[in-house]
């Protein structure tokens, strides 16, 4: 009996001592070493990119480990809504829709020239708005990503050169176009809508949703979207990887998709190597952002740190990588100072820019319209 | 003090071992179902307030339906075809054929690897220029086309049996290898032929393994969540319905999420009820057909 009591006494004593030792600490004295960066905008592509060349660029140049999560935006807003005050335990956010942040309220830094200084070579534009959705100053523009109609040259000599073209085009193409699942997790579900939709309304698509929606040139262009979406590849691929495995097998030949993860994943095999892209003429490719934010619910001595780390992925020398390293744009300008070897794998921003949909033409609403409506755009 | 420990020592030194195993299974499974429970009957994006409405809006839509529908066909096609390929492949394996070892260790790996992998290579395998339609088109007479498998109904099926198959198999086997194979000899002697053996004495004596291992199979497949969302096309099932609640509309849909995730529950408890009835009639569980 005396055994048993000494062993559970024991137990009882150990499991007291170990709680405290398990538990993290206060702050030590001087600057946190350790920041937990929340993405939920990177593919499989970018992923990997800021696992090989970032965090060990940011650990070397600021002394800073950076723990890299992968999350959703819906998740990680409901995380952050459960925040105690001041006591957040992520610090920088790198999110899907920074639209969606700012719309939900959560308490974001005010970001700006005197925090972020690199921040001043952004084009205040992107600084003002995304999505239609004033961003408050709550985020910096860290890339840009351009999207272009992907086609396998093996199968299309000749691809079209516009929505407009493409969609009169269709039954040459059918049961070959690459349409992501509009309920997808992917920003491609929407954005491949939305640019289709984009070819035929044009400076209607910055009016507000509830009056653009009674449009009859709306229910035309939503009426040529379901009819498109019967002439794609069937079933319509759940997420990119599908996709690709799609142009892979030869079932799919030609989709809207982001230029620099087709890029990647032809360099990597899992596209063919006869990928090709085109820039429809009539303002159908789209200029994707990317922004930077950092949590204003978290300890001070961490928001000091993130806030030294997002200006560091905003230097010159972080900003040309993302261009030479993945032929992703960036968010600040400084495109003269890129290698000229970049631009002979994609077109120069300023060329893009000429075609991309007008940002104030891409409303978060209509965004939120096609994913609400995604039954019917299912063939 | 003395008198008390002495007549509470037992239950009391019971209770502190169980402490950290009853906290653990409280806070890890018990207080988020409560939550889970509670979203589901709260109106979408509230924090108060009670309604049906997350429920019947699942129940009373026919796509809702499908979905339930989709997910028993996909599970019992996973159990039976599972059933149907470990009884046969526990027989061969019980009679250690050369290479016996490495077949076990085969029989192991869909478990050990994790699904979407699992999936992503499925695919590749099976696609239109997959190795299995490679080795169709190009060295079997008569086949010109590739099958077609990959976001099928059937494709679907094959890759959950690939993936939860093992459960039923490894259950199966060391039921068969604990069985006394003198009652095998003892038939065999009395005149019955290898499949009178079979029919009448292994299998009867195997069913409880088969019947504990096909539940589990059953249980996994329901639940299935990476397969069907990369390999399913228009084959989704509740896990992945309840995940494009969350994952697709901003705001999330917690609350519309949370109902069907307790359909999934209650529709999972009533299954295991039922089959475990149905287990204990045929005298599997108490191992009554020995």
């Amino acid at each position: 009996m005396k055994s048993r009591m000494s062993i559970t006494i024991l137990l009882v004593i150990s499991g007291l001592v170990c709680i405290p030792l398990a538990t993290p600490g206060p702050a030590q004295a001087g600057a946190p070493t350790e920041l937990v960066m929340v993405d939920s905008q990177s593919g499989a592509n970018f992923q990997a990119y800021w696992q090989k060349y970032v965090i060990p660029a940011v650990k070397q140049s600021l002394g800073v480990n950076l723990k890299y999560l992968v999350s959703s935006d819906a998740e990680q807003i409901q995380k952050v809504k459960a925040w105690k005050p001041g006591l957040g335990d992520a610090h920088i956010l790198f999110p899907k829709s920074i639209a969606s942040w700012v719309k939900s309220g959560v308490p974001l830094e005010t970001l700006n020239t005197s925090n972020i200084p690199n921040s001043a070579k952004i084009d205040p534009q992107y600084l003002k708005t995304d999505e239609g959705v004033e961003l408050q100053s709550k985020a910096v523009l860290y890339w840009r990503t351009s999207y272009a109609l992907i086609y396998n040259s093996q199968y299309i000599k000749n691809p079209p050169k516009s929505w407009k073209e493409f969609y009169n085009r269709r039954a040459e193409f059918k049961d070959h176009i690459g349409l992501i699942r509009p309920d997808a997790k992917s920003s491609a579900a929407w954005r491949q809508r939305l640019t289709f939709l984009h070819g035929f309304l044009r400076e209607k698509m910055a009016m507000p949703m509830a009056q653009l929606e009674k449009d009859p040139a709306f229910q035309d262009a939503w009426n040529k979207l379901k009819d498109f979406t019967k002439y794609a590849k069937a079933p319509l691929p759940a997420e990119p990887p599908n996709l690709f495995e799609d142009f892979n097998a030869g079932e799919t030949w030609i989709a809207l998709y982001a230029q620099d993860y087709s890029l990647w994943s032809a360099r990597q095999g899992t596209m063919p190597p006869t990928i090709k892209a085109v820039y429809p003429e009539e303002g159908a490719d789209e200029i994707g952002t990317g922004y930077l934010a950092v949590f204003d619910n978290i300890p001070p001595e961490y928001k000091e740190v993130a806030l030294k780390v997002v200006n560091y992925l905003l230097s010159d020398d972080q900003q040309i990588r993302l261009l030479t390293t993945m032929w992703q744009y960036p968010g600040t300008d400084i495109t003269d100072q890129a290698p000229a070897i970049a631009w002979e794998m994609v077109p120069k921003l300023d060329v893009l820019t000429k075609t991309a949909i007008p940002r104030e033409r891409i409303q978060k609403d209509i965004i939120d319209y096609i994913k609400g409506h995604a039954k019917e755009l299912l063939p | 003090m003395t008198a008390f420990w002495r007549r509470h020592s037992t239950g009391l030194i019971t209770f502190l071992l169980l402490l950290p195993a009853l906290a653990g299974f409280f806070g890890l499974f018990f207080y988020p179902m409560f939550l889970t429970v509670i979203l589901s009957f709260r109106p979408e994006g509230q924090t108060v307030g009670w309604t049906l409405e997350n429920y019947t809006m699942f129940l009373s839509d026919p796509d809702g339906r499908w979905v339930i529908y989709l997910t028993f066909i996909l599970a019992l096609g996973c159990t039976a075809f599972s059933v149907l390929l470990s009884v046969p492949l526990s027989l061969i394996l019980r009679e250690k054929v050369r290479g016996h070892r490495f077949y076990r260790l085969m029989v192991l790996i869909p478990l050990v690897v994790p699904g979407l992998i699992g999936a992503l290579g499925l695919l590749l395998f099976w696609g239109s220029r997959g190795w299995f339609n490679l080795f169709l088109t190009q060295l079997v007479p008569f086949v010109q086309r590739p099958v077609r498998m990959n976001y099928t109904l059937h494709g679907l099926i094959l890759f959950y049996v690939w993936l939860y198959f093992p459960y039923t198999c490894v259950t199966t086997l060391s039921t068969l290898e604990s069985l006394d194979q003198s009652i095998e000899e003892a038939g065999a002697v009395s005149g019955a032929n290898r499949w009178q053996v079979l029919r009448h004495i292994v299998l009867p004596l195997i069913t409880p393994g088969i019947l504990a291992g096909s539940v589990l199979t059953f249980m996994a497949a329901f639940g299935a969540f990476s397969v069907p969302l990369i390999a399913g096309g228009d084959y989704r099932p509740l896990a992945v319905e309840i995940y494009k609640q969350i994952a697709v509309p901003i705001p999330a849909r917690w609350s519309a999420a949370s109902a069907i995730a307790i359909i999934m529950g209650l529709l999972q408890v009533a299954f295991l009820v039922l089959y475990m009835r149905f287990v204990r009639r045929t005298g599997g569980a108490g191992g009554g057909g020995q």
